[in-house]
């Protein structure tokens, strides 16, 4: 029972970090219908720009703030570089550039920040808080606490803002925004921005737990990804779902049958789903074209 | 002799009824066109009849046969052939090649045959290239034969497109708005490829706008109006019914107000 | 007239010249070289049926040139089955992987497509490094014996090139034909537009299956001959970088072109072994040139999708038409 209630903390503390990056894949796939294939290295960009400003002597805060801010203007960036440029905005061209992106985007890393893990320190000092049996640790309740935070800030921004409910019309058709006076392409732009600020957001906070290197990028992408898909991509609310489920299975998949298998459950499910159940768990009916 | 039976047609997008239990036959041998002011439906029929959607009840019969929601494939095997509003032709692929693709509908040169580089993928290979020059021509387009299809005219690609339907060697053609971007000159033509076709066997509904044409081609109209037939009769009938002449008025009269 | 002799004469003169490298150079670590260059044609050739004509994305090929170099190395070193038996199945088992990914994605959109392999490449990655007792782990399979045909042993790095470079010109002489008849437009019908091809009665599906397996094919034999050249294979050969690296040369390459890339091929691993080919270069420098490798392939993808969507082929086609014409 203490064993299982364990493995369920870890497994939400892994869950998420995988819903954060869903949230990514989820806002890129609503206003392009392109799969963000550099969503990992986002990521990873938050780990390691956040331990370079650390090493510049900046506080933790401002450190996780300003590398999440970077982030986004790299996400931004890219998006204007690489992405806006393609006309019509064929979704198969925005996932080339975005694999391209992401083999760069991990490169200029390892050539700025070198091939060796980099630590981050937990945001804050102290001993783990015992739930129902189950230790968790302080820096594991900071996921939690900024993921339930972006979340809700994300589903305000969608319902309230003028730009959530723009960002909501362009995912529903981009054309139809546009004869309405949406900028499309600005929020293309914007959701560029957003989705790596999420993922540099989840690589600050879970660095602290795993350490973090260039390299760890695509990992975790594919694991968010399979989160986005097993909730069903374009849903956020599902992509939440998801990640939360995916990070329970595997945490119970380690802990009961083999910690070797831990890896390949994500890509299980990812496979699984894309045969059984392509438009995921939460949603409708996915309409085949043609 | 019906070639095509369509009986309660019906077809809801959301609270939308895009086509209300719609009926009508074509003969074979004949040319109907299916017209209406923007918004009737046309296209959606269009789509039904050739399997790109699936309707909410409703059968169609084809040859006798009910072919409701058959895939478009397994349509076009037995004899059913479409163009489209926007027109989809292979861009990067020369007009004659686009034909082609057509008219290998009905041979089985399999990749492996092909590998292989065996006799039977010669000879089909020859007869799908015959089979495209003659449509090509057929369709008053065969000095653009070895043009890519980006390159194109709008007008050309239309014909282009209706060629290589042809090619797949329909009983039935639907042509989506054949004339959309032929100017005057083209269009007359346009009309004596649609007799030509007729003549060698392949009974043809069109889907137009211009009324000219319609008149001219058409053996029998079919009139579509917010998804529900209105009218149905040889074209004289047609010019002089007041249903369809209310439609139409209505339909100008929102078109003014905007 | 010209220019129909010139489609024969290019191809014959490039064959005559891959024919007699190994007796015009006598360096046997070129050779090898060259030998690897072949290994990527073969792929490349695969990848250029699967991207350049039926416009679908891979980025697991490297699992399949995996699977095809593991299958021949259990197959000829535990088991020792005749080479060319243990080759020739590489390839079935590469190609039945390929079915097993395909048919459930390809009947979604393309980007399912990439993502689905990119997964199945992470768990194949997986699958080499843990199931020790068939591909010997992380630290690698070794022993792997030399190709024999017939009782004949092929140990000289000639002789292993001319074999590589054999299947190299029979995959790229099936796919030509290929393409050359129906099921090359079928194919690239599929990339011009999915709802033309249907309704021109094209089995889209069907064609985009075919193709995945046969690219996988091709990449499981392009594996199971580097296993028998090197006699090593570890997982490290097989990650997602070479999956990377192969679709940068089915990219650059281009599109509806088997000759792009193939030459994309060969420019690309010629540049990875910079330091045998230029007597002089520094070992830094060579080594700077592998670091930065794939920060090319990444500048190149992009790139080429931005400016040249057709990549080498097409930009070689406008300019054989603008000659025509000029």
């Amino acid at each position: 029972m203490e064993a299982l209630a364990q493995f369920i903390v870890a497994g939400l503390k892994s869950g998420a970090i995988y819903a954060l990056l869903a949230l990514g894949f989820t806002i890129v796939y609503a206003s392009t219908g392109a799969i963000n294939f550099a969503q990992g290295e986002f990521f990873m960009l938050g780990g390691v720009i956040g331990v370079w400003l650390l090493s510049l002597g900046m506080p933790i805060p401002l450190a996780v703030l300003g590398a999440i801010v970077l982030t986004a203007a790299i996400g931004v960036v890219f998006e204007i570089l690489a992405v806006r440029p393609i006309e019509g905005g064929d979704p198969l061209r925005i996932i080339m550039v975005t694999i391209g992106g992401s083999v760069l985007l991990r490169q200029l890393a390892l050539h700025a920040f070198g091939p060796d893990e980099l630590t981050f320190p937990a945001f804050t000092r102290g001993p783990s808080i015992r739930l129902l049996g189950a230790a968790i640790e302080r820096q594991t309740v900071w996921i939690w606490g900024l993921t339930l935070l972006a979340v809700l800030a994300l589903a305000a921004m969608y319902r309230y803002t003028g730009f959530g409910k723009a960002m909501r019309a362009t995912s529903i058709r981009s054309e139809a925004a546009r004869l309405v006076g949406i900028d499309a392409a600005g929020m293309v732009t914007a959701s560029f921005g957003l989705s790596a600020a999420l993922g540099a957001m989840a690589g600050l906070v879970v660095a602290p737990l795993t350490q973090t290197a260039f390299n760890v990028g695509s990992a975790i992408g594919l694991k968010g990804f399979a989160a986005a898909i097993l909730g069903g991509l374009g849903n956020p609310v599902a992509a939440v779902g998801g990640g939360l489920i995916l990070g329970v299975l595997e945490s119970l998949t380690a802990g009961y049958i083999d910690p070797l298998y831990k890896d390949a459950v994500a890509l299980v499910v990812l496979l699984l789903v894309l045969f059984i159940r392509p438009q995921g768990l939460f949603g409708g009916a996915a309409r085949e074209k043609v | 002799m019906t070639l095509l039976a369509v009986q309660g047609l019906t077809k809801r997008f959301g609270g939308l009824t895009a086509v209300d239990n719609v009926s009508f036959e074509v003969f074979e041998g004949t040319i109907k066109a299916l017209i209406g002011p923007n918004g009737a439906g046309k296209s959606t029929v269009f789509n039904l009849l050739t399997g790109f959607e699936r309707p909410d009840t409703g059968a169609v019969r084809f040859e006798d046969r009910d072919v409701t929601a058959t895939r478009p494939r397994n349509l076009v095997g037995q004899g059913m052939a479409r163009t489209f509003q926007n027109t989809q032709l292979f861009d990067e692929m020369t007009a004659r090649e686009n034909v082609m693709v057509g008219a290998q509908a009905r041979q089985r040169t399999s990749f492996l045959v092909a590998s292989l580089h065996l006799p039977p993928a010669r000879s089909e290979q020859r007869e799908a290239a015959e089979a495209a020059s003659h449509l090509l021509r057929l369709v008053g387009i065969e000095r653009w034969a070895d043009t890519e299809a980006a390159d194109l005219p709008a007008g050309i690609r239309r014909l282009l497109e209706i060629a290589r339907a042809l090619a797949t060697g329909p009983k039935l053609a639907l042509l989506d708005e054949p004339a959309a971007g032929l100017n005057a000159t083209e269009t007359r033509a346009l009309a004596q490829t649609l007799y030509r076709i007729r003549d060698m066997g392949t009974t043809v509904l069109i889907v137009e706008h211009d009324m000219g044409l319609v008149m001219e081609v058409s053996d029998e109209i079919l009139v579509l109006d917010r998804g529900c037939k209105i009218a149905e009769g040889p074209p004289r009938l047609i010019q002089k019914d007041p249903a369809v002449i209310a439609a139409y008025l209505g339909g100008e009269e929102v078109a003014a107000d905007v | 007239m010209s220019s129909r002799a010139l489609r024969w004469a290019v191809p014959a003169v490039v064959a005559l010249l891959v024919a007699v490298l190994p007796l015009v150079i006598a360096d046997r670590f070129l050779i090898k070289v060259f030998t690897f260059v072949g290994l990527n044609v073969i792929v490349a050739v695969g990848l250029g049926l699967l991207f350049g004509y039926a416009g679908q994305v891979s980025l697991g090929h490297a699992a399949f040139v995996g699977m095809g170099a593991y299958t021949s190395a259990y197959l000829t070193a535990r088991l020792d089955w005749p080479w060319i038996v243990a080759f020739a199945l590489s390839g079935a088992v590469a190609g039945l992987g390929g079915l097993v990914l395909a048919i459930p994605s390809l009947r979604l959109r393309g980007h399912y497509l990439a993502m689905a392999t990119l997964g199945f490449g992470e768990l194949m990655s997986l699958v080499f490094t843990e199931a020790d007792p068939i591909t010997g782990g992380v630290d690698g399979f070794t022993g792997i014996p030399f190709p024999s045909i017939m009782g004949f042993e092929l140990r000289q790095p000639a002789g292993l090139y001319w074999l590589v470079w054999g299947v190299a010109a029979i995959a790229i002489l099936v796919a030509a034909n290929m393409v050359n008849f129906g099921p090359g437009r079928a194919m690239r019908s599929v990339h011009g537009s999915e709802l033309g091809a249907v309704a021109s009665g094209v089995d889209v599906t069907g064609v985009k299956v075919r193709v995945f397996v046969i690219s996988a094919t091709f990449a499981g034999l392009s594996g199971a001959l580097y296993a028998s050249v090197v006699g090593f294979i570890s997982p490290s050969v097989f990650t997602l970088q070479s999956s990377v690296a192969y679709l940068a040369m089915a990219v650059i390459g281009g599109t509806a072109s088997l000759a792009g890339p193939a030459v994309a091929a060969t420019l690309l691993t010629l540049l990875e072994y910079t330091d045998a080919l230029v007597p002089g270069l520094s070992r830094s420098a060579a080594q700077t040139i592998q670091e930065y490798q794939p920060d090319l392939y990444g500048l190149a993808i992009i790139l080429v999708v931005l400016f040249a969507p057709g990549g080498l082929a097409a930009l070689w086609r406008r300019r054989a038409r603008g000659g025509e014409s000029g």
